[in-house]
């Protein structure tokens, strides 16, 4: 009987394995992401897929912010802060990158540290509003502070990690790992009871401060994660496009990883991988019609928010629904 | 034995309003005791206040014995207070098993890192609290519910899974903000019969409400607030029969047609 009780609660508790057809989907894009540098080395389409990669990152680690109830407009910053810390420990300390990274991520999560407590107790409007406003603070710290940060102008000719990394191929790879690591980590924490925590905060704080959790501390602890993932990216960013300036990290950067997650879908971690790769790859589908490009992406967003509302994991919910109909009437 | 909970002198205001104005009372162990006044009497500011919701202007609340004034409500909740809201507040999109699971949040997490490299010691946790979880479901008789989506309970029933969310963090003190608004006679007379059980488990059990016919059923004493005032207090029978309650909640006119 208890026996019994457990297996069903590891069923209930959401830990229960994928299944096959998932699996299998899930081993094949991973073999393919593995893959496809090596049958097709295109330097162009090697750079796109970093910067898919990369921009993963960023999304998964707002995924768990908005995870909580919270839409932050100070994403990019937290980026920024990464790229700035790597760059700067690097090109002016003579830092290697294997120490430069973690010090990224450290920096960034020191600033959510700092912020968390106070901006995580805002909800709803204030909170967004409050980030934008914090986020446009750092981008003008990074704009004003000449001496270091290179001012508007920026800092150009940022060496790629090691040399090996000067190879499209090996980048690649180099961000696949941080992709993986960073959205494993994601993946890991709300398949977690943590994870059950935080959607229990969204759909209702008080009670579940009422419940006994620790609320304000499982927020800053999860944000101060998320911090640290996209100044990893940053970091990784940066080196990658041998550049950094202050408008890399402005408004509409942030924005775009919260479009990310709305594209994608905020229900579930894999809505801001396909954001990421949906949002990446059009500027560069559109690129042959420049003038027109920011109408078409526009009419793109407002045609997938209004018909897919829970983002782009929906249309796959709705293939599968629209295909077991079919096959129901071709057995019926 | 000492008072479980001792309210001195709590005071909130809002701006120039005073919601609570010097409120004063006890709780002993293994009571039922009552806190009624006319809707804006200040009744839900006072549990917000003791719960750790609100921060008091000024006064003290002590739980069994400590000073817990302006603790968080999970640090309450750890310490053994422990409330439910006035309004019907479940998880409604969550099934019943999933909303009493999330109340039993003390049972079922060690630690941040050991829920999220999922140590022997979690699922230790976890399966011992999942067994809790049908002990409470059991015990409130949700079992046969426990997949039902908690929105598509009948009324009575979300106020019964409110209750189980709360006693699913084992307090020794429940402040129940408002069980039976809403409900019709026979679903309070079951919500009344719950708190008695509850009471014969051994938690303590503070009830808010201004119907004072269930409130005088149910309580061995009874705390009347008034303008965010302490009005009277005692028996149910002491306060039903004094005239400054007969006024609070009917006016002075009926009071003169008592005495006439």
């Amino acid at each position: 009987m208890i026996d019994d009780t457990a297996a069903g609660a590891a069923v209930r508790s959401g830990a229960a394995a994928l299944s096959a057809p998932r699996w299998a989907l899930a081993g094949l894009t991973a073999l393919v992401m593995g893959v496809w540098p090596l049958v097709y080395p295109h330097s162009f389409a090697l750079h796109i897929g970093t910067l898919v990669l990369l921009y993963c990152i960023g999304a998964a680690s707002l995924h768990l912010v908005a995870r909580m109830g919270h839409i932050s407009l100070a994403h990019a910053a937290f980026m920024g802060i990464g790229g700035y810390t790597s760059v700067l420990l690097v090109m002016r300390l003579g830092w290697p990158f294997a120490l430069s990274l973690p010090a990224a991520a450290g920096a960034a999560a020191l600033l959510g540290l700092a912020i968390g407590p106070v901006l995580l107790r805002l909800s709803g409007k204030y909170f967004v509003l409050v980030t934008f406003l914090f986020g446009e603070i750092v981008r003008m710290v990074f704009s004003e502070w000449r001496d270091l940060t290179g001012g508007s102008n920026g800092i150009f000719n940022i060496p790629r990690p090691y040399p090996l990394f000067e190879s499209p191929v090996a980048y690649y790879y180099l961000a696949l790992g941080a992709m993986a690591l960073c959205v494993g980590l994601c993946l890991r924490l709300v398949r977690s009871e943590i994870g059950r925590t935080m959607d229990a905060l969204r759909e209702g704080e008080q009670l579940t401060e009422c419940s006994g959790v620790p609320v304000l501390r499982i927020k800053v602890t999860v944000f101060v994660i998320a911090c640290a993932m996209v100044g990893i990216q940053g970091a990784l960013q940066s080196h990658f496009v041998h550049f950094i300036s202050p408008e890399s990290f402005n408004i509409f950067e942030s924005l775009n990883f919260v479009v990310m997650n709305v594209i994608g879908g905020l229900t579930n971690l894999l809505g801001p991988l396909l954001g990421a790769l949906f949002l990446v790859l059009l500027p560069e589908l559109l690129r042959d019609y420049v003038n027109l490009q920011r109408v078409i992406y526009g009419i793109i967003l407002v045609v997938v928010m209004a018909f897919l509302p829970g983002g782009l994991v929906e249309l796959g919910r709705r293939l599968r629904a629209g295909g077991a109909r079919l096959l129901g009437r071709g057995e019926g | 034995m000492g008072a479980l909970l001792q309210v001195e002198a709590l005071s909130k205001t809002f701006g120039a309003v005073a919601a609570v104005n010097n409120l004063s009372f006890q709780i002993e162990p293994g009571e039922v005791v009552g806190i009624i006044g006319p809707n804006g009497a200040g009744k839900t500011t006072a549990v917000n206040l003791i719960s750790g919701v609100l921060r008091p202007s000024q006064g003290r609340v002590r739980f069994g014995g400590e000073d817990v004034t302006g603790l968080r409500p999970d640090r309450l909740v750890r310490r053994g207070l422990v409330r439910t809201f006035q309004a019907t507040t479940v998880y409604a999109t969550r099934t019943v098993r999933e909303n009493v699971r999330r109340g039993s949040f003390r049972k079922r997490y060690p630690g941040f890192l050991h829920a999220l490299l999922e140590t022997p010691k979690q699922r230790a946790w976890r399966a011992e609290s999942e067994q809790h979880v049908d002990r409470i479901l059991s015990w409130f008789g949700l079992s046969g519910h426990q997949d039902t989506q908690a929105a598509a309970l009948p009324y009575g029933f979300q106020k019964t899974l409110g209750m189980a969310i709360a006693l699913a963090a084992e307090p020794k003190l429940i402040l129940l903000d408002e069980p039976a608004a809403g409900l019709s006679a026979e679903e309070a007379d079951h919500v009344r019969d719950t708190i008695v059980r509850i009471r014969e488990s051994g938690v303590t059990v503070v009830v808010i409400d201004h119907n004072m016919r269930f409130i005088s059923n149910l309580c061995d004493r009874i705390v009347v607030m008034h303008h965010g005032e302490e009005l009277a207090a005692g028996t149910p029978r002491e306060v039903l029969t004094d005239p400054r309650v007969i006024e609070a909640y009917l006016g002075k006119r009926h009071v003169a047609a008592q005495i006439g």
